[in-house]
């Protein structure tokens, strides 16, 4: 059978559904109890009447003196008959006897209770014998005349019962409605709300069942609260990173229009170019975010993070040689995850590339990949400036730039970092380098079998 | 006209610079919060263009403080950031004029004029003196409807005396208007400038104060 989808119907079906069981199990067990005791009862009686017709016929038995068809003294007794042998021969009998012995005469002194069928109606019969004057004695009864005691002591007990049954349900249903009374208030308020509120619902007289739904459901409104800000803030820091670099391309073309000396229009049409790579780099990296965020799957194969490393070196190597940098990695041994080649690379080259442009020109950088118990781990050291407690907390968020750097940049990188570090469930660590002294940044991988 | 740009974008700063300078003006450019409230704390300037997000010190701090100072200079503020509570905020804390990247320089440049001849008091966009007009949008100068040719140190030492007409300017502040960092200004360069304007002008114009400085003759025409 199916549930109903509705709370109230399901209580209602279950309330009433388990009542009528348990009232149908009563009047079952009711049933056995009282027929059993009606038995008990009925058979003793019978008992009863066959020794006292046995006793009697010892005292009186008389053969010119015979009683056969005993008057009726009760609109009852029709239902009851008794047969009384002396020597085999019928002495005495009830009106509604019949003339053959109801059951075979064994000659033992109790036979006890037999069910048979006598003109097509079941009687139950008691047999005794009498063994002075060899008396043997019938007494029967119509077991449909138990029945018909056992269903009017059921008809009293558990006719008022079916009586109440479709008051009970009319009550249950009135109870179970006022007890779900709470959800459809709770449905109302969030109906009620508009689409936009984020904030948390509050409903008054709530049960204490719905709290923990209530305290989830407003768990959820805060976090899609706070994605929602952390969008508007990304969109309103995307626009003012976007609008500095346009506002210098417009300025320097103008310049370059209303330039009279030739070197100075030069140097305006460089600084043109100069801001529209600027812009690109900007929008490439606002991209790769953009794609990091929305793509929630990414392949993720067994890469050799070594080789990733050397790689990356190898590409970041002229420009650390142009600033008179030193620049080692140490990553001999394969050193495999369970990751996205070109998000790793782009992930270390960002790191190389911070660490290169913020360290002075001289300054040593250091890459390291290492692998212990199966956990990856790539260590970056510089020997640059490194940075604040306060600016190690702040990196990662988007367009956060350490001031007064004296480098261009959008901000955007550590943001890339921590989210491609995030795709392979990497932690990212920051600190003041113990090898080198400036910044130490450390991405962990976890340990995972690599297929 | 001498005005400081606070703007840490070296791109942009460059070619606000570069931009401004063909356009008649002498500009300062500082990069950070602190070194803008420094140069505003140390010299007149006509006019300053100030980027909010500065590093060291936020433009609106420096502005709150320069204004907290006493320092009546106008400020227009260049921002990337255009939301209506950033703009208020702004101008609240004492900005006269708040401009969205990206900006054409031709109107920042008329921004700023406009600011200058309202900060002295000017409603109209030429100035006056007897028969002496000068148009600063223009950069021109005329003597009874007759073009005049100056230089353009001439020029501006003639729109400093012009905007501060009831006013006796001295040597120094005359210099200031004039020359920005890094150019060197010889003891007499001022001297040299009036006198060469009262040749092109007549010598009834500019006034000599005698131990304070020089200022315009006649009656300003009422507005």
């Amino acid at each position: 059978m199916n549930m109903p989808r509705s709370l109230q119907g399901r209580l209602l079906l279950l309330v009433l559904g388990l009542v009528a069981g348990v009232w149908l199990a009563t009047a079952t067990l009711t049933w056995f109890d009282v027929r059993h005791e009606l038995d008990e009862l009925l058979d003793s009686h019978l008992a009863q009447a066959a020794a006292l017709l046995v006793v009697q016929q010892a005292a009186e038995v008389d053969d010119d003196h015979r009683g056969v068809d005993a008057p009726t003294l009760h609109r009852y007794a029709p239902k009851v008959a008794f047969q009384v042998f002396h020597e085999g021969r019928l002495v005495q009998r009830s009106s509604n006897a019949p003339a053959e012995p109801m059951l075979e005469f064994t000659g033992r002194a109790a036979d006890g209770f037999k069910t048979i069928a006598i003109g097509g109606t079941a009687w139950r019969v008691f047999a005794t014998h009498g063994r002075e004057r060899d008396v043997q004695v019938f007494v029967g009864e119509q077991v449909e005349s138990r029945d018909a005691i056992l269903w009017a002591v059921l008809r009293s007990s558990l006719g008022p019962m079916l009586v109440a049954l479709p008051l009970l349900a009319l009550a249950a249903w009135w109870a179970v409605r006022q007890g779900v009374a709470p959800l459809r208030l709770v449905g109302r308020v969030l109906a009620q709300r508009s689409p936009q509120a984020l904030q948390p619902i509050a409903v008054k007289g709530a049960p204490s069942e719905m709290a923990p739904m209530l305290d989830a459901l407003n768990a959820l409104f805060e976090r899609i609260a706070e994605l929602l800000e952390s969008e508007r803030r990304f969109t309103a820091d995307a626009a003012h990173e976007l609008r500095t670099p346009i506002a210098a391309i417009r300025a320097q073309a103008q310049v370059a229009l209303g330039a009279e000396a030739a070197a100075e229009r030069l140097h305006a049409l460089r600084a043109t170019l100069q801001g529209c790579d600027r812009a690109t780099r900007l929008v490439e990296q606002l991209l790769t975010l953009s794609r990091l965020e929305s793509d929630a799957e990414h392949a993720l194969v067994a890469v050799d993070l070594a080789a990733v490393a050397r790689q990356v070196v190898a590409d970041a190597a002229p420009l650390a040689l142009r600033k008179q940098q030193a620049i080692e990695v140490s990553a001999t041994e394969a050193c495999m995850v369970r990751g996205d080649a070109t998000l790793l690379s782009v992930m270390i080259r960002n790191l190389v590339d911070n660490a290169i442009r913020y360290s002075p020109s001289g300054a040593t950088v250091k890459l390291a990949v290492s692998s212990a118990q199966g956990v990856v781990k790539l260590t970056l050291d510089d020997s640059g400036p490194g940075m604040s407690p306060a600016d190690m907390r702040r990196i990662g968020e988007r367009f956060f730039r350490v001031v007064g750097s004296g480098q261009e940049g959008s901000g955007l990188g550590w943001s890339i970092t921590r989210r491609i570090a995030a795709v392979h469930r990497a932690v990212v660590r920051v600190a003041k380098s113990t090898l080198l002294g400036g910044l130490s940044v450390e991405v962990e991988f976890p340990a995972e079998r690599v297929a | 006209m001498r005005i400081l740009l606070a703007e840490d974008d070296p791109l942009l700063g460059d070619g606000l610079r570069a931009g401004l300078r063909q356009l008649g003006f002498l500009v300062d450019w500082v990069r950070d919060g602190d070194a803008a409230e420094r140069e505003l704390r140390a010299r007149a300037y006509a006019a300053a263009v100030l980027d909010l997000g500065l590093p060291l010190k936020d433009g609106m701090n420096v502005l709150a403080s320069v204004r907290r100072a006493g320092i009546t200079l106008p400020v227009l503020v260049l921002t990337a950031r255009d939301a209506i509570p950033d703009r208020i905020r702004g101008l609240d804390v004492g900005a006269d004029d708040y401009v969205v990247k990206p900006i054409d320089l031709n109107e920042l440049a008329a921004r700023l004029r406009a600011l200058v001849r309202r900060a002295h008091g000017q409603p109209q966009e030429r100035l006056s003196v007897q028969d002496v007009v000068l148009d600063p949008a223009a950069h021109s100068v005329t003597q009874a409807g007759v073009p005049v040719m100056l230089s353009a140190r001439e020029f501006d030492l003639l729109h400093a005396l012009m905007l501060n007409a009831a006013r006796v300017l001295s040597r120094e502040q005359l210099e200031q208007h004039l020359y920005s960092w890094g150019q060197e200004v010889e003891s007499n360069a001022i001297e040299v400038h009036v006198h060469h304007l009262r040749r092109k002008l007549g010598n009834a114009l500019i006034q000599t104060v005698r131990g304070v400085g020089y200022t315009l003759a006649g009656d300003l025409p009422k507005p």
